[in-house]
């Protein structure tokens, strides 16, 4: 019997019924064999047959999964494989049938004897060698096929992945240890020895089924009388992916199908959503919804009042489901809180990610190495209190104690505790003598007798408990003492429990399931709403490829003689079209959930949003009508080609690319260009950002919104995209260097080779520089002998550790373009429209790649601002790229600057005269003009100031703007700064001066969140300290969150906070709260602060990023003290793991009269007073025979293949200085304060210094207003 | 909350600690609170379990048995006796079972696995290997009840016997098969404890 029907018909009840025919009729039922697809499926079997089946006896069944039928077939026959197994002395009498954690540990052991040098990805090997393995035999390849396939592949690593293979096959029948692809094996090997005794046989999901099923059923075929078999013959959602096959039933059973449709609509629509996504079609269905938001956070916010909606309707909590991709921290830890009752079914979870288990892997490990001195004081207060339930109070003291003693003498925990008498303590130690030879099994199970209550409130636990009691029996029969406690626990600690597909799930009815798709359809879990989440992340298509294995091409039925980019995008989109199919039979409302940003505030790409439409999808917002002006009109008369925007400071022009992209989307400028074919760059991510929230501002409900990103953020799509890495011979989880790990590859190197610490920026910056040369003239002879071992280390380490740095991705998507032509014709395609905004910033790279991108429609527009090229001596931008695109396209110029005050603006125009009077090329010859009626009109707004000590120009600049305040309490004013460290200086002089400032700069310790969440890890670290707890209470009250009262109450503490009894203080409360909530991931711990304290969106955001950067660190440190020192260690970096902070509206900003910037970071802001003070020569020279070239700036010439003279790099600085200048000027709305002293304090000695030539050469010409 | 919903398969074990100790009941078969030991002895009782039913079914067990230390491969040369004595008899080893029953217009199911089962004439003869010591009373033993009970119900006949065999001490004990509704009436008092 076949019987041809989707997941939503009663086609399982319909087996089920031949199934009890069959037992009345007789029939034994240990000789009908039923195979199911997992576990849960297997249960439900059962279940309806113990439901339908008459009293009495119903025999012993045969149900299993395919891999449970493996596994008891082994058993049961072992001695066979056995008697053929050569070696006698590790003979068993039952194997060990263990779990991936063991065999897991098998396969490092193997791959640690095989050389697989100059692979890049030390870190995933294992996971791709598994991921091979299981590959293979599940389709049950050949050495013949396997071979065809290497060579499709053209993979380099193949005969190192079989050594490796091979190795572990051997040693896993020496250890007689085989996990349940391993089982595979063996079982093969068992059925064609044996005699089948199956009459009857039963195959449900058999569209599901793998080739290793399949050889399976061929050869016990002559022996069944009847197959039953159920399917769907729309293809599984694992077909060519995870080793299912299409099989012709028909043809194998020689037999006519039954075809069974239930719900004939919702069939067909069904049908419709897998033929419209195969033909690259978008599909509209009344049951689907969508909503789209800007971050992740708005969006799960949204996901939880939906639900909140529905429950309150009376809806079943077992009748909604969220299905997503991403089941990370955030989401958990997101859902967790919401009250509602959530089952994770994906779970990808560690072990000690579960509080309990962590707390008493740490206890084991004091047990297993007492000789530790550096046990964590915040995991010990864990366990003391959490375990040994020791009173909270005494347990720090305790603490304090033990820091004390250890510090001093290096004290051992199990001596500290013996002197002290606690009952909980005496009894630790009995059992600790007991136990400390014993094997881990031993020690765990009595340390759970003595100190854990087998309670109802901690059954999930309990459940985790003896897991991870099963997978140590499993390790422990399988290595004796060869491993030891310590080598397990770590082990077991880095184990992921889902990956046993025997392990048995639990849906709870009470709860809503989370779940990825894949495993919706696995258990046919039916809801009645399902919720989609992140619908437009790329992870939705993810395809399953890596440098070892590709799961398309090692499928059975692969039949190709190459591997195109084309066969990846179609098959995934096949693959892509059966799971919606499926997922919709099993949904009746499904609403799908994006945000534009992923919860590390990457962008989402790529996801499954582009197969739906809406109805009345383009909505906007009634916004104020913008008139733009006559200069700004022609940038909106654009209608294709090549267009350049030259744009002066002030003109607006944000606001007419804003409107540009709003025509563009209307289709008033270009025909069939949707968001997906737009593409804006800016310069920084943070300008990205702001332009995206502006779009979906006015288009609420847009489904897609155009793709904006700086070019960094395009050339890592264009990397990710597709599986396009490959290509490169990266890994998929090659990641991005950031600013610390490359500093301390760099001090590493430099140190290796003797070059003095001091150097670090210097060959920073040469490697970046480097780098471009490389990508702009190919490879050359760089003449500095020393940088290059500096280099070819670095980039070692980078490929060692599967790392790119940020000119990689540039030049590694440049890469890909221009060696791809398929890759190239897709982006070619997609890239309708091009638009970059700063472009006078743009590298020769960029450049390129934008070329190369807007290649096929030409639609390029490029808006900037040659005077305000600021970046291109330190970094590797190329205006003269810009000056040549402007010559050969369409300039339009916006010449209007309404922001500054006439007697400003003429400033800054007189800047622009000043240097060509001394012969610079400083500037392009736009003249800025003012717009009638709009620019304050004041000739006298620009002030040059000199003083003969530093003291009087601080003095002059804080009492004119405690003058200005008096006047004008809402102005703002921007103090810009020539150099970085300048900042705290000016910040401390303000706050003593008891004027409010906000310090403009990127730093971590910048965001309020990142500040408070680390002030408050240390406080918990360290309570003792009292300093730390006043500095909490000065922060959040400056912060806003509690009044002057948690201040005073703070100073006048005179013992730790813990040791009060101070129960109306608010203050005390939170702080205690924190102090005793004992959270084992420092994830969990992060988020609870953060949420504690931030309830607005983009705080919110910015927690799940502190929390991630927290647990990231905590990854490379051995103790949660260590942590926090990271934390405050990099306090001042930009940024860790390249995680980017949303800006914030921090109050401090909004309560803040001043804002402390660099010139360089001021770009883009504007201020009513700016006040430009220390222009010393120094600091900004305008005279080149004045000026002292740097030992560094000659150092980088010699990385570049056409070196500058020193005469030409002069020259390059000084014309930045006069626009640096030029930017600082144009900032001011109303009045601009140039100013400089005599004598500056250098490192605490005073120093003469001449003021810069700008104040002759501008004074010029405001003596003549 | 009923529950015969949650729980409605029982096991020989699970019915003696049922019949014991409500609580324990619920704590262990509902509430998983229980936590996995693995005791030696425990190990030793599977592994001959492992090596008999291997032995049974007639594949050379030579190999898998040099596994054993000299102490038990002693007292597998014993045990092998008696089995190679009783060959002719042997039917089938490890046999799980199913049996669905009736109590007030419910349903609950026992289930178990016999160690053996052999044939002599028409007799059944289930056979369990205790590691060590036979139970004391085995005729009032639980065990004895749900696999008598069960076994008249799968092989139809009230000619049944069960044999608790001491692997170590060679010795054994017999239970003969008595009444179908004293065992019903065992369990069914046992279950009613949930109602």
């Amino acid at each position: 019997m076949i019987i041809n029907a989707a997941s939503n018909t009663n086609r399982t009840d319909i087996l089920i019924n031949e199934y009890l025919k069959l037992l009345n009729k007789g029939i034994e039922a240990e000789n009908i064999l039923v195979i199911v697809q997992n576990s849960k499926k297997k249960k439900e079997f059962i279940e309806k047959i113990k439901k339908y089946s008459k009293t009495g006896n119903i025999g012993c069944l045969k149900i299993f999964s395919f891999y449970g039928l493996a596994y008891n077939y082994i058993l049961e026959n072992w001695a066979l494989v056995e008697n053929s197994i050569q070696d006698d002395i590790n003979r068993k009498i039952s194997p060990n049938l263990c779990g991936m954690e063991v065999s897991q540990y098998i396969f490092k052991e193997c791959i640690k004897e095989i050389d697989f040098s100059g692979y890049n990805s030390k870190t995933s090997l294992l996971h791709q060698l598994l991921r091979r393995n299981s590959l293979i035999n599940l389709n049950n390849l050949s050495k013949e096929e396997l071979k065809k396939r290497v060579d499709i592949l053209n993979e380099s690593y193949s005969q190192e992945a079989n050594q490796a293979i091979n190795k572990y096959k051997l040693k896993t029948i020496e250890k007689r240890a085989f996990d349940y692809i391993r089982q595979l094996n063996i079982f093969e090997f068992l059925y064609k020895k044996t005699k089948n005794s199956f009459e009857y046989v039963f195959l449900d999901d058999a569209d599901e089924i793998t080739p290793a099923v399949v050889a399976f059923l061929e050869e016990i075929k002559p022996t069944v009388k009847e197959f039953f078999i159920g399917y769907d013959k729309q293809g599984s959602s694992r077909l060519g992916y995870l080793g299912a096959i299409n099989i012709d039933f028909e043809k194998f059973l020689n037999e006519k199908e039954q075809i069974i449709i239930s719900n004939e609509e919702k069939f067909k629509n069904a049908q419709n959503i897998l033929n419209s996504i195969r033909k690259n079609e978008e599909i509209g269905l009344d049951n689907i919804t969508s909503k789209t938001f800007l971050k992740r956070n708005e969006m799960i916010d949204e996901v939880l009042s939906d639900i909140k909606i529905l429950i309150n309707n009376g809806i079943k909590p077992s009748e909604i489901s969220i299905i997503t991709p991403i089941s990370d921290e955030f989401l958990k830890t997101s859902l967790l809180k919401s009250g509602f009752e959530f089952n994770f079914l994906t779970k990808n979870e560690k072990l000690n990610q579960n509080k309990l288990i962590g707390y008493i892997l740490e206890l084991l490990k004091i047990i297993n190495d007492t000789q530790n001195k550096d046990i964590s004081p915040y995991i010990l207060k864990g366990i003391f209190i959490e375990l040994l339930n020791l009173d909270k109070k005494e347990t720090l003291k305790l603490i304090q104690e033990y820091k004390l003693k250890r510090d001093f003498k290096g004290s051992n925990i199990f001596d500290f505790i013996k002197n002290k008498n606690f009952s909980a303590f005496i009894k630790l130690i009995e059992i600790y003598e007991e136990i400390r030879f014993e094997k881990l099994s031993t020690q765990l199970y009595e340390i759970i007798k003595n100190f854990i209550k087998l309670e109802k409130e901690i059954s999930k636990d309990i459940y985790k408990i003896n897991q991870l009691l099963k997978q140590i029996y499993g390790f422990e029969e399988v290595f004796n003492d060869e491993v030891s406690n310590l080598e397990l626990i770590n082990q077991l600690e880095n184990t992921i429990i889902s990956e046993n597909p025997l392990s048995d799930e639990e849906i709870d009815e009470n709860s809503i399931v989370v779940s990825s798709a894949q495993k919706i359809i696995d258990y046919s879990h039916k809801t009645k709403y399902q919720f989609l989440l992140d619908v437009n992340n790329e992870n939705w298509l993810k395809q399953d490829i890596g440098p070892l294995y590709n799961a398309w091409v090692m499928q059975k039925s692969w039949n190709k003689d190459s591997f195109e980019l084309e066969d990846n995008i179609e098959l995934t989109k096949d693959r892509t079209a059966r799971t919606l199919y499926k997922l919709y039979l099993l949904g009746d409302e499904i609403t799908l959930y994006s945000s534009a940003y992923d919860s590390l505030g990457m962008e989402n790409f790529s996801g499954i949003d582009k197969y739906f439409k809406f109805k009345n999808e383009i909505k906007t917002k009634e916004q104020k009508p913008i008139t733009p002006r006559k200069d700004q009109e022609e940038v909106l008369n654009y209608k294709g080609g090549l267009m350049s925007v030259s744009a002066t400071a002030g003109s607006g022009k944000t606001t007419i690319m804003l409107l540009l992209v709003d025509k563009i989307l209307s289709g008033e400028i270009l025909d069939g260009v949707e968001s997906k074919n737009i593409f804006v760059l800016t310069f920084m991510e943070s300008a990205a950002r702001n332009f995206k929230e502006r779009i979906k501002a006015k288009y609420p409900d847009l489904k897609e919104l155009p793709n904006i990103s700086t070019i960094h953020g395009l050339a890592l799509r264009i990397i990710k995209e597709n599986n396009n890495y490959s290509r490169l011979g990266l890994d998929f989880d090659f990641e991005i260097i950031d600013e610390i790990k490359r500093t301390s590859i760099l001090n590493e190197i430099i140190y290796s080779l003797g070059i003095q610490s001091d150097k670090i920026d210097l060959y920073d910056s040469a490697i970046s520089t480097y780098k471009n040369e490389l990508a702009n003239y190919g490879e050359f002879d760089c003449q500095n002998r020393l940088f290059l071992n500096v280099f070819n280390a670095y980039q070692n380490k980078l490929k060692e550790q599967n790392l790119i740095d940020y000119d990689d991705l540039l030049l590694l998507s440049l890469k890909l373009l221009k060696e791809n032509p398929d890759i190239l014709e897709y982006y070619q395609n997609i890239v309708k429209i091009i638009i970059e905004d700063e472009a006078q910033d743009s590298s020769f790279i960029q450049q390129n790649l934008i070329s190369l991108l807007g290649g096929k429609y030409k639609n390029i527009i490029r808006c900037g601002d040659i005077n305000q090229a600021i970046t291109s001596t330190f970094t590797n931008s190329d205006v003269k790229g810009f000056r040549e695109f402007m010559k050969n396209s369409k300039n339009v110029v916006m010449d209007r600057c309404q922001r500054c005050s006439t007697g400003v603006l003429d400033c800054a125009n007189n800047t622009v005269k000043w240097s060509n009077k001394e012969k610079y090329e400083a500037f392009s010859d736009l003249i800025m003009k003012p717009v009638d009626g709009v620019n304050l009109v004041d000739k006298n707004s620009v002030k040059l100031e000199l003083f003969k000590e530093e003291k009087e120009e601080t003095n002059f600049i804080i009492n004119e703007i405690k003058k200005i305040l008096k006047n004008d309490p809402k102005a703002t004013f921007g103090v810009l700064l020539r150099s970085n460290f300048a900042i705290n200086k000016w910040d401390k002089i303000f706050k003593e001066n008891s004027i409010k400032t906000y310090k403009n700069s990127d730093s971590l310790i910048n965001n309020p969140v990142y500040r408070i969440c680390l002030l408050i890890l240390e406080f918990i670290s360290n309570p003792y300290e009292l300093k730390i707890t006043k500095e909490i209470a000065q922060e959040l009250f400056e912060f806003g969150y509690y009044d002057y009262d948690a201040v005073k109450y703070a100073n006048n503490l005179s013992e730790p906070i813990f040791l009060k009894e101070d129960f109306e203080e608010q203050f005390y409360w939170d702080m205690n709260y924190f102090l005793f909530k004992n959270h084992y991931s420092i994830y969990d711990l992060v988020y609870e602060i953060g949420a504690f304290y931030f309830s607005n969106s983009i705080h919110k955001d910015n927690i799940s990023l502190v929390a991630t950067i927290a647990q990231k660190i905590s990854l490379t440190q051995k103790t949660f003290e260590n942590t926090i020192s990271k934390l405050r260690e990099i306090q001042f970096k930009n940024n860790f793991s390249n995680i980017k902070f949303f800006a914030t509206n921090d109050n401090s900003k909004k309560n803040a009269a001043v804002q402390i910037m660099t010139l360089h970071k001021s770009k883009g802001d504007e201020f009513d007073y700016v006040f430009i003070p220390e222009l010393s020569q120094d600091n900004l020279c305008f005279n080149i025979e004045k000026y002292k070239l740097k030992e560094n700036s000659k150092f980088i010439q010699k990385m570049k293949k056409y070196p500058k003279t020193e005469e030409e790099l002069k020259k390059e600085i000084i014309e930045e200085n006069y626009r640096l200048i030029y930017v600082g000027i144009t900032r001011a709305k109303k009045y601009l304060y140039l100013s400089c002293a005599n004598n500056y304090k250098y490192f605490g000695k005073m120093r003469e210094t001449n003021e810069s030539e700008i104040f002759e050469g501008l004074g010029e010409y405001i003596e003549k207003n | 909350m009923n529950i015969l919903k949650k729980i409605d398969t029982f096991s020989a074990n699970s019915l003696k600690i049922l019949e014991n100790d409500l609580e324990e009941f619920k704590n262990k078969y509902i509430y998983n609170l229980f936590i996995n030991k693995k005791d030696k002895r425990a190990d030793l009782g599977q592994k001959f379990h492992n090596l008999i039913c291997a032995y049974l079914k007639g594949f050379d067990v030579s190999k898998i048995m040099l596994e054993l230390n000299e102490q038990e491969k002693n007292i597998w040369q014993n045990l092998k006796t008696i089995l190679n004595d009783n060959k002719d008899n042997f039917i089938k080893c490890e046999y799980s079972f199913l049996i669905k029953e009736d109590l007030n217009n419910k349903n609950y199911f026992l289930t178990g696995r016999f160690d053996a089962i052999y044939k002599e004439n028409d007799e059944y003869i289930i056979y369990d290997w205790k590691t060590l010591n036979l139970p004391k009373n085995p005729a009032d033993d639980l065990q004895s009840v749900v696999y008598l009970y069960c076994a008249n119900k799968i092989f139809n006949t009230t000619t049944i016997k069960m044999r608790y065999l001491s692997i170590e001490k060679l010795n054994f004990v017999d239970v003969l098969f008595s009444d179908t509704q004293i065992y019903k009436n065992r369990i069914d008092n046992i279950i009613k404890k949930l109602h």
